[in-house]
């Protein structure tokens, strides 16, 4: 009975294959709109690591000036003072904890057929390895005792790694940057990341770091960030005196286990910035917070207000082309009274005149699906197109192509559902008689 | 009122040509009250559809009322239907979305009278028809008689010279047909031209004059109605009664 | 016209009507918001920058190694780049317009001031400074040689002279006598005198609050071993001494590395390309929008004339004219926006609020809806005059036809 259904709908649907194709083309360009979206906002705003988001926490402080609050909402600042990094790492309370910030440096390859070029990386603790799980491909970490030993050593990205050294397991070579030898100590297989979430601060979607140093090495050879830098007050002249300032510049991730240890650093915190009150510093009322990824993701508006207003829009859209759809349905359905009469009048129930209108709902809604689908990835590309820095978001992956089919059938079933209960109230016998 | 000389109609496909109507010629007179029979695809639509100027004619002359439509534009005819024609179909033809009341003040919309004569005719013309209580129903909260009634109060409110009944009892019972029929004698006895299609000898006979079409051509005309056409000054005694 | 019957039988078939309506309301809402937010980076993106954006272009050196002395390669690589031809202005600076990164501070009249009396960015440029924007003075003097100052990260910030913008001096001493004038860089810090006052040159960020606040200072201030160059070249000849900087700095010095050189033409077009792409795809949205609701109504409506073939050829028995029935059609459709059109406003302003509480918009200015709204009056005649023209050509004859 359904295959018989079905190919009733696709007859009809053949029938009249302008309105046929305009309500298709209305449910395409609906879902399309509304999946090419959605796929961004889904992308950007999810869990980049969902095993242990909940137990990967950012540290923030609120050692801002006491006339002026760090932002007008009363959030604490985004990166945290060197001094209290470097505390907190000594206090090593967390389960595991690592302070970074980005670093710019001179990269002089041996290789004298290449030329020096600059790169971008990061300047952290062995921890890092541990808490965001980067895949390597050669060698490992640096471990704790290379931190405390100030070592000269760093993991390098798969693409620096192709450049200096062809691919090849280059663990044990020196690479000189800025005029400092430094060993490998490991290489990174291709690391992809949708968000680069562990530092939002400077750019959610930047490329993935070329390079990882040890954060006291880089300290050691007085490397200023390359990243964002705030302060309230400026510091005296000098390297040390800009290491003592209250200027923020580094960020601090902490990993804690269970709730009860989130708890326990929570108090910790608080301890240390009262004792800190102490020292004159610290004039804000306390203000700390430890937001895990997704919370951190959301404060830092990953998935942007354009992104989130682009969404709302493709779902009005839709609705207006399900509106549309609907219209056209009853006008469709409402044509065909007579064909309806004659079948109650030959047998047909309630409930198979209903099948028959919903199933043929249906197909408009898979077709519509499907071309929306195709639409969806030239949606995509635009969007890839347009936004140079959404390569790793504006991507179709299964879990989507199943949204959006789903989306289409539901769309359409839902958009058939009132002209088909019209349909179903046609009389037997009245469309014989008059017509 | 009514005069067709050596009227033609030719229907053309690119395949055939089809001649609906051929040399057709008929003389109503005021007042006349005209049965059309004739079997089906007889050419009798047609002859009605020409006289009510639904149609144009492809040879010949038509006089309507004194005026010569032949060549008449389509908004000239569509105002002369208005003025002078009252069209009674046999399915009706009420339009389903308004009420008997918006139903009725349709031609004279068209007409362009006045809100308050208007209101003052299709009450009049409603209560000719014993409808004056069902102004504000829908054509589907009514029989098929009573639709017919509001049909026919329809085409009575514009005052037309000429009515042209197409089956008017062709979708009614013996009894509904009975009281349209006697309904139709009445307003002919006022004084308004009847032309009436139909195919029932019954219905026929009591018309003054019966005209008999076979294959687009007259065959059976009486040349002289039976009864006295009334004068103008019978109709001015029978007001008076 | 004859509204109330055309209402009257459309109360008959609400559905219908709502469908269309719905469909309309929506459109509005949806076209006004989508066309304020579009007005509104098309403005955004049409502020000048102040600089002459034209002819200019900039670029990053990076030293490295020891031994390496940024300031003597700054003053090198600025005396090479000054006497290349084509070359009408060179200047270090630490940040540009509209590049999003760069160096900002608050700004106090007295030395104690607790908050400051505006966040201004600053630029750290030498005398050729203001001639490598291309941005005009209206007041005061530019730099002298003798006070470009040899800055690092370390130094505190306390220049002796300063020039302002236009904007920013108007804040600061808001009874236009800030020429001469001395503030504070920081609190604690020694005063520095305004002494010139530019029409306008934007911050580096594009979204600050305050981006025509924008102060100069008279230095050479490397980050690190970097240094960073503006070039403004004789006009049309950006392109060509593009490619002799770069193969020239590049063999001056091997220590370094010469960063990608763009023009300021390409940093604006990076700097807005989101919102370019926010206009282009509520640019679509919008004309699809359209098109899918012009679509509906052209179906509903020959739908409709289809179902009233036989209530046409009645009407056009008991006398209506072709140009009766064509107006009938389109004073329906006319209802029927309107109607839509009354929700849709009330649907604009619901969407505008909203945008309003969770984005920090501005409200929907009222001319907007308006001219929405006659834009869709014009959209639903339109679409509906196919189908109405077909409705006029329906022959009277239909209603004798026994279906």
């Amino acid at each position: 009975m359904f295959a018989y259904y079905v190919e009733l709908g696709l007859r009809s649907l053949k029938r009249n294959p302008v309105l046929t194709a305009l309500m298709v083309f209305g449910i395409a360009l609906g879902i399309a709109a509304s999946m090419t979206t959605l796929t961004v906002m889904h992308l950007m705003g999810s869990d980049p690591i969902p095993w242990k988001s909940d137990k990967l926490h950012y540290v923030q402080l609120d050692n801002w000036s006491a006339e002026q609050p760090y932002s007008d909402d009363g959030r604490p600042p985004d990166q945290i003072t060197y001094r209290d990094a470097v505390a907190l790492m000594q206090a090593a309370k967390a389960d595991r904890q690592a302070a970074m910030f980005k670093l710019s440096l001179p990269v002089q390859p041996e290789n004298p057929e290449l030329k020096p070029f600059q790169a971008l990386g990061r300047v952290t603790h062995a921890d890092f390895f541990a808490m965001f799980e980067p895949p390597f491909a050669h060698g490992g970490p640096w471990n704790r005792d290379q931190d405390a030993g100030h070592a000269r050593v760093v993991v390098l990205g798969k693409d620096i790694n192709e450049k200096l050294f062809g691919g090849q397991n280059s663990v044990g070579r020196t690479v000189r940057m800025d005029g400092v030898d430094y060993t490998v100590v490991g290489v990174l297989k291709d690391w992809k990341l949708r968000t680069r979430y562990y530092d939002l601060t400077n750019g959610a979607f930047a490329e993935p770091d070329e390079f990882y140093l040890p954060f006291t090495t880089a300290i050691d050879l007085k490397q200023r960030s390359s990243g964002n830098n705030s302060c309230w007050k400026s510091s005296d002249d000098g390297w040390d005196a800009y290491l003592e300032s209250d200027c923020v510049w580094i960020q601090m991730w902490v990993e804690l286990d269970s709730p009860a240890r989130l708890a326990e650093y929570k108090s910790f915190l608080d301890d240390y910035v009262s004792e800190q009150k102490k020292l004159g510093r610290f004039p804000r009322p306390l203000n700390n917070r430890l937001l895990d990824v997704t919370e951190w993701m959301r404060d830092q508006k990953v998935v942007s207000r354009d992104v989130e207003v682009q969404t709302g829009l493709g779902f009005a859209f839709l609705a207006v082309c399900l509106v549309n759809t609907i219209g056209l349905l009853l006008a469709k359905f409402t044509r065909k009274s007579g064909e309806i009469g004659l079948r109650r009048a030959l047998g047909a129930s309630r409930r198979n005149v209903f099948t028959q209108f919903l199933i043929e709902s249906g197909v408009v809604g898979l077709s519509g699906g499907l071309l929306g689908l195709l639409l969806t990835v030239l949606g995509l590309i635009a969007v890839r197109a347009l936004y140079a820095d959404y390569k790793s978001v504006a991507q179709l992956d299964w879990s989507m192509v199943a949204t959006t089919i789903a989306l289409a059938i539901v769309s359409a079933l839902l958009a058939g559902l009132y002209p088909t209960w019209r349909a179903c109230q046609v009389a037997p016998a009245a469309q014989l008689k008059t017509q | 009122m009514l005069q067709m000389k050596h009227l033609s109609k030719v229907y053309r496909t690119h395949m055939v040509e089809t001649h609906a109507l051929r040399d057709f010629s008929i003389h109503v007179h005021d007042g006349e009250f005209v049965a059309v029979t004739g079997p089906s695809g007889s050419g009798k639509t047609t002859f009605l559809n020409i006289a009510g100027l639904l149609e144009e004619f492809s040879g010949g002359e038509y006089w309507l009322d004194g005026v010569d439509v032949r060549g008449m534009g389509d908004d000239a005819r569509s105002r002369l239907r208005n003025e002078k024609i009252g069209f009674i179909f046999q399915s009706f033809n009420l339009i389903p979305d308004l009420n008997l009341f918006d139903n009725v003040d349709v031609p004279l919309r068209y007409r362009g009278f006045a809100a308050a004569e208007r209101r003052k005719r299709i009450e009049e013309a409603l209560a000719r028809v014993g409808l004056a209580s069902r102004m504000k129903h829908y054509p589907s909260e009514l029989s098929g008689g009573q639709q017919q009634r509001a049909a026919i109060a329809r085409a009575l409110a514009g005052s037309p010279r000429l009515l042209l009944a197409d089956e008017p009892t062709g979708n009614l019972d013996s009894l509904m047909a009975r009281g349209v029929m006697e309904l139709l004698e009445d307003i002919n006895r006022q004084g308004t031209t009847i032309i009436m299609v139909t195919h029932d000898p019954e219905l026929a006979a009591r018309a003054q004059r019966n005209v008999h079409i076979i294959d687009g051509q007259v065959t059976d005309f009486d040349a002289e109605p039976r009864l006295r056409v009334p004068t103008r000054d019978d109709r001015a005694a029978l007001a008076a009664v | 016209m004859e509204i109330r019957p055309i209402l009257s039988a459309l109360m008959r078939s609400k559905v219908a009507m709502i469908l269309i309506g719905l469909q309309v309301a929506l459109t509005l809402a949806i076209v006004c918001n989508a066309l304020f937010i579009i007005g509104e980076r098309l403005e955004r993106m049409q502020r000048p920058s102040g600089m002459n954006e034209a002819d200019t272009f900039w670029f990053g050196s990076n030293g490295f190694g020891q031994g390496y002395d940024p300031f003597t390669v700054l003053r090198a690589d600025l005396a090479l780049l000054r006497q290349l031809p084509g070359v009408a202005a060179a200047s270090t600076t630490n940040s540009v317009p509209m590049i999003g990164g760069g160096w900002g501070t608050g700004i106090t009249l007295q030395p104690k001031q607790k908050t400051a009396t505006a966040d201004t960015a600053i630029y750290f440029v030498d005398d050729k400074g203001l001639d490598a924007f291309g941005t005009h003075l209206v007041a005061g003097r530019n730099f002298k040689p003798e006070e470009i100052a040899d800055l690092t990260m370390g130094n505190r910030l306390a220049p002796v002279s300063i020039i302002v913008t236009q904007a920013l001096a108007d804040k600061l001493f808001p009874d236009g006598d800030a020429l001469g004038k001395q503030v504070h860089l920081d609190e604690d810090t020694p005063a520095s005198t305004i002494v010139g006052i530019v029409d306008r040159l934007q911050q580096p960020w594009m979204d600050s609050r305050t981006v025509e606040y924008s102060t100069l200072v008279p230095a050479h201030m490397p980050y690190g071993n970097s240094t960073r160059y503006l070039v403004r070249t004789e006009p049309g000849r950006r392109d060509e001494v593009m490619k002799t900087v770069e193969q020239k700095l590049a063999e001056s010095n091997r220590s370094r590395i010469i960063g990608r050189i763009r023009t300021v033409e390409q940093t604006r077009r990076e700097a807005y390309a989101n919102d370019r792409a926010m206009m282009i795809i509520l640019g679509v949205v919008i004309v699809a929008l359209l098109a899918i609701t012009a679509l509906g109504i052209v179906g509903m409506a020959s739908f409709w004339v289809t179902q009233r073939t036989k209530q046409i050829g009645t009407r056009r028995a008991l006398g209506a004219t072709r140009g009766a029935i064509l107006r009938y059609f389109l004073t329906e459709n006319f209802l029927i926006t309107s109607g839509g059109l009354v929700f849709g406003t009330l649907l604009a302003y619901g969407f505008s609020l909203w945008l309003l509480t969770h984005y920090q918009a501005r409200l929907l200015p009222w001319y907007y809806v308006p001219v929405g709204c006659l834009c869709l009056w014009a959209l639903g005649q339109l679409a509906v005059l196919g189908p109405a023209t077909r409705a006029a050509r329906v022959p009277p004859a239909v209603v004798t036809r026994s279906v």
